[in-house]
């Protein structure tokens, strides 16, 4: 497609760790269009924000990119080929590192991280941060950064900017150094930025005042998002699209309205059912029962059937892969329901969900430690 | 943190086990430098147990019937003399003295063997005196703060801010100058530093909900203290404790060398070195083994203090 | 306006601490069994002798009171005079102070010229080469006795290869007629190199290994941090990062680690001046004890404990420079 910025194909991502492999992120694909925002919607640990680090090559060691195709409009950032021995190996045409960090990160793609008490580093002032940033990303020198640095804060309605400027991060509140952060990304005029829960860590009403932030600047600048959230709520209200991942995986893919009003995977649906929505009267809550196994042991077959209302014998043996549902073009689920060729989950017998006490719960699951 | 016990009973006492001594021994056991520094502390730990009680129980029994004394010099002997196999103006080494012998034509090896009874010694009872003392010290200022707890800082901070060197010096110039004085000295420099361990633990223990809870519940002051603080300070208490006995070791040393340590005949490493400094250009050896002994003793410990801060402290991963 | 007032407020907290270490040594030292009096005097000294002397230092008033006076007297300046020496405690301790001072300053220059760097390399390769090696050698510095190493350094240096000496400590800015075999200014500080070479690497190895261990685990900790990740993630150089991002975060602890180290290395300098016979505090200290000098002892303890908070003073500053989250209103 023309106006596709990102694209993720098939994205592998392990960790190696004492207890075994961790299969974080196991082949997931999406895209990300022009001047649209993305949800990435999950619980924790489903695989969203190393996910996001992938996008820019920043993945923690012992985590490794093992397999998959990243593409940023015609720059492979991710591609892999098999080798004579038909390993897989990275690709000529990747971006080398120093590509990376010249080109790619903070001046195409940028980041907006959670924690804003974490993600500024405390010994600096909030002005020098942005303004290095900004020398870096747009080539300017160092005035014009910082008065470049001073009208980005003002636009994300900080006031006295130029007083703030000067100021550490611990002369900020939460929500104000979320504005910085935002600023930077901003700042660096991007063609994409990837927001790893950003509102997640603030009220109500200043995360109300955030996304309106974002939207206007979405309408001023056109830039792209990837919004990873676990919150519905902002999903709805931000996003055109949506992914649903769940243990490393996308299960379901759409356009906002039909995820919410043609949900067409049953833990999307049990999400759904899970949180209180405006739009709905509800009488009662019901949550989704289990929790999420842990990404070095998933469960065989499809990964949510552990915990799945319309479980099936068949959802044990196979592990359904991301198809076009319901007729309509750009939704997908991957769900043995939809699956009109397999006549198994017709046939199989639903599986018993065993209510078992929590903490068999959590032994089922693959046991909980540490 | 639970364990795939059958039942909830039980999965108390497997917690325990995860974070207690068996599984932080496994641990050690699997780190090589650890295992081998664990091996020599075991060996050094061994020897000066055995020096102890061949010197003060058996008065050197074993040591004049099957070795040589390591106090006086039999007749024959010969002093200065080089580790076997070396040769030097005194003469050459042989295997009876397989380190050579000292200015008395004592042998070193059996010196350093006895040696390390002082070391050991003092170090211990002091590092406990400290740890314990400085445990009440540093849980009753944490726990009660306020005007208790400015004393008691204050107090540890003069007492640090001395030179530990000069402070036992004088200690025990007015004190005496015994093995048994030394060993309450050192004690009592090691005590600031558990008790500002230990508040610290006290002080972030204390504000826990659950400490609060237990409060208002009506639990005695005192029951907090033993049941949630002090279980809960365990790890960098242990840690401490171990590297506090490498340091009170270079600690005991030094104040030998100087000559506050043991009194001769009793030998004692730090002691030793400060002999052989006259005697340097003849037998350098002489100035080497008892350091040697020294520093890998200290090194055991060390690592064992390393690998057990590494296995209790997850947080501070590397 | 506020770091001034942090200033004087810190000074003016080390006085009870001052008065703590005074009276604590005082009353330990009057504790000492035998009178000093006597063991200047000899055995042989009649008893009219002793109590006369007794009186002339003031040995026969009450305790609280010759504290007092001691107490008195030492804001003014005067320390009494060394029974041991003869002379006013003060000038005794002039004479020595320069020469620990010029050996505690060469040591910490060489133990944070090398550590800061070793540290940073070490977290830099971590789990590479560089970082073993670094670690070994904190682990064998952090565990040797100093005064071994000084034994040995002049076994290796002043006896097999006879190429530094032996003892004393020769101060740079003596002038050439007072330094042996020393023709010119330039003669003196060769000199000066010379003797101080062995007894700062002796004293500077522990303080080397151990601030090392901390810079590397302190780099290791700050590069951790999620600003470190946003600062890659905007297309900072891995250079400027360790640099510039992690460095100033990372010595924090670092300074903490070299305040503390200061007591020890007070302790240690005792040691290495007895080696290197240099006529140092270190040496006055334990001469002063040995021959129960009251006035002396507690004039250099004094001292010792007023080093100690000036150097905890500078480091507390030092941190507050670094740290901008280190308010200078109000205490902890």
């Amino acid at each position: 497609m023309s106006d596709e910025l990102l694209s993720v194909e098939n994205l592998k991502v392990q960790f190696e760790t004492v207890e075994g492999v961790v299969r974080a992120v196991d082949g997931i694909s999406f895209d990300v269009r022009e001047g649209e925002t993305v949800g990435l919607v999950g619980e924790s640990g489903a695989g969203k924000s190393v996910a996001l680090s992938s996008v820019l090559r920043l993945v923690d060691s012992p985590g490794r990119i093992v397999a998959g195709e990243v593409t940023f409009r015609d720059e492979t950032i991710v591609g892999f080929e098999d080798d004579s021995s038909g390993n897989p190996v990275p690709r000529e045409e990747m971006l080398t590192d120093r590509e990376m960090r010249e080109r790619i990160r903070g001046r195409e793609i940028a980041t907006i991280f959670q924690d804003p008490m974490e993600s500024l580093n405390p010994v600096f002032t909030v002005g020098e941060q942005l303004q290095e940033f900004i020398e870096i990303n747009r080539d300017l020198p160092p005035k014009d950064a910082r008065d470049l640095a001073i009208d980005t804060l003002r636009e994300v309605d900080i006031p006295q900017p130029e007083d703030r400027f000067d100021d550490y991060t611990h002369e900020f509140s939460g929500g104000m150094r979320q504005r910085v952060l935002i600023a930077m990304a901003l700042a660096c005029d991007p063609s994409l930025i990837l927001a790893d829960e950003p509102t997640t860590a603030l009220d109500v009403t200043v995360e109300g005042q955030l996304l309106n932030l974002i939207s206007e600047l979405q309408d001023d600048y056109g830039t792209s998002f990837v919004w990873v959230t676990h919150d519905l709520a902002v999903v709805a209200e931000i996003c055109q699209r949506v992914n649903v991942m769940y243990l490393g995986e996308i299960v379901e893919q759409a356009p906002v309205d039909d995820l919410f009003h043609d949900t067409q995977h049953p833990y999307t649906e049990a999400l759904l059912d899970s949180v209180p929505r405006p739009d709905r009267t509800t009488e009662e809550l019901t949550p989704i029962k289990g929790v999420m196994p842990e990404a070095i042991n998933p469960p065989p077959g499809c990964r949510f059937h552990t915990r799945c209302p319309e479980a099936r014998e068949a959802c044990r043996a196979t592990n359904p892969s991301l198809k076009e549902v319901g007729g309509k073009q750009g939704h997908r689920a991957a769900c043995l329901i939809h699956d009109a060729f397999a006549a198994d989950y017709e046939d199989s017998d639903p599986i018993q969900q065993d209510e078992g006490s929590f903490g068999e719960q959590l032994r089922s699951a693959g046991g909980v430690d540490e | 943190m639970a364990t795939g016990s059958s039942t909830a009973g039980d999965s108390e006492e497997e917690f325990e086990a995860r974070v207690g001594l068996r599984y932080t021994v496994e641990r050690i056991l699997d780190d090589t430098s650890a295992r081998i520094s664990l091996y020599v502390v075991v060996l050094i730990t061994a020897v000066a147990t055995f020096a102890f009680v061949d010197s003060t129980l058996l008065d050197y029994y074993v040591a004049n019937t099957y070795w040589h004394n390591p106090l006086s010099a039999s007749a024959s002997a010969r002093p200065l003399l080089p580790p076997v196999g070396l040769t030097n103006e005194f003469g050459t080494g042989t295997w009876v003295y397989p380190l050579g012998t000292d200015t008395r034509g004592r042998g070193i090896l059996v010196r350093l063997v006895y040696g390390s009874r002082v070391a050991m010694q003092v170090a211990l009872v002091s590092t406990v005196l400290g740890m314990v003392l400085g445990s009440v010290v540093g849980a009753v200022a944490g726990y009660y703060g306020g005007w208790t707890d400015d004393v008691l800082m204050r107090l540890a901070e003069v007492v640090y801010s001395i030179p530990f060197l000069v402070l036992v010096i004088a200690f025990m110039t007015v004190f005496g100058r015994d093995l048994t004085i030394a060993m309450i000295g050192v004690g009592l420099i090691t005590v600031p530093i558990f008790a500002r361990l230990i508040r610290s633990e006290v002080l972030s223990v204390r504000e826990e909900t659950y400490v609060e809870a237990a409060r208002a519940a009506g639990v005695r002051d005192r029951d907090i203290l033993l049941r949630h603080v002090i279980p809960n300070s365990f790890a960098p208490v242990v840690v401490q404790a171990t590297l506090q006995m490498g340091t009170n070791i270079l600690i005991v040393a030094g104040l030998s060398f100087l000559g506050f340590g043991a009194q001769p005949p009793t030998p004692s490493w730090g002691q030793m070195l400060s002999q052989s400094r006259n005697y340097m250009l003849p037998n350098p050896w002489f100035s080497i083994w008892p350091g040697l002994a020294i520093l890998v003793t200290v090194m055991a410990f060390n690592v064992i203090g390393d690998g057990f801060r590494d296995t209790l402290d997850p947080r501070l991963n590397d | 306006m506020s770091r001034i007032r942090y200033t004087i407020r810190r000074l003016a907290q080390t006085v009870p601490v001052l008065v703590g270490i005074t009276s604590i040594t005082f009353f330990l030292i009057h504790a000492m069994p035998g009178s000093p009096v006597e063991v200047m005097l000899g055995p042989t000294a009649s008893e009219e002798l002793i109590a006369e002397a007794r009186a002339q230092y003031g040995f026969d008033q009450p305790l609280y009171v010759q504290y007092l006076s001691y107490l008195w007297s030492a804001v003014q300046g005067d320390l009494g005079t060394s029974l041991h020496y003869g002379v006013p405690v003060t000038t005794k301790i002039l004479e020595r102070l320069p020469v620990t001072l010029l050996l505690l300053a060469s040591s910490f220059t060489f133990a944070l010229g090398i550590a800061v760097p070793l540290g940073v390399l070490a977290a830099k390769r971590r789990k590479k080469p560089a970082d073993h090696v670094s670690r070994v050698v904190s682990l064998i510095g952090v565990s040797t006795p100093n005064f071994w190493i000084g034994l040995v350094l002049i076994i290796v240096f002043t006896y097999r290869l006879d190429l530094l000496p032996a003892t004393g400590l020769v101060l740079p800015w003596r002038p050439p007629s007072e330094v042996s075999g020393a023709s010119t200014t330039l003669d003196v500080l060769v000199a000066s190199a010379r003797t101080l070479i062995m007894p700062t690497i002796a004293l500077g190895t522990l303080q080397m290994a151990a601030v090392t261990r901390i810079e590397r685990s302190s780099m290791l900790e700050v590069l951790n941090q999620d600003y470190i990740g946003l600062a890659r993630a905007f297309g900072v150089k891995e250079g400027t990062i360790l640099r510039k991002h992690a460095f100033k975060n990372a010595q924090l602890p670092v300074v903490t680690i070299v305040g503390l180290q200061l007591t020890s290395s007070l302790g240690g300098a005792v040691l290495t001046e007895t080696v290197f016979n240099i006529n140092g505090m270190g040496r006055l200290i334990i001469q002063a004890i040995r021959a129960q000098d009251f006035p002396l002892i507690m004039g250099t303890t004094l001292f010792f404990g007023f080093m100690f908070v000036i150097g905890t003073l500078i480091t507390d500053l030092i941190y507050g420079y670094l740290d901008p989250r280190v308010t200078y209103e109000g205490a902890n």
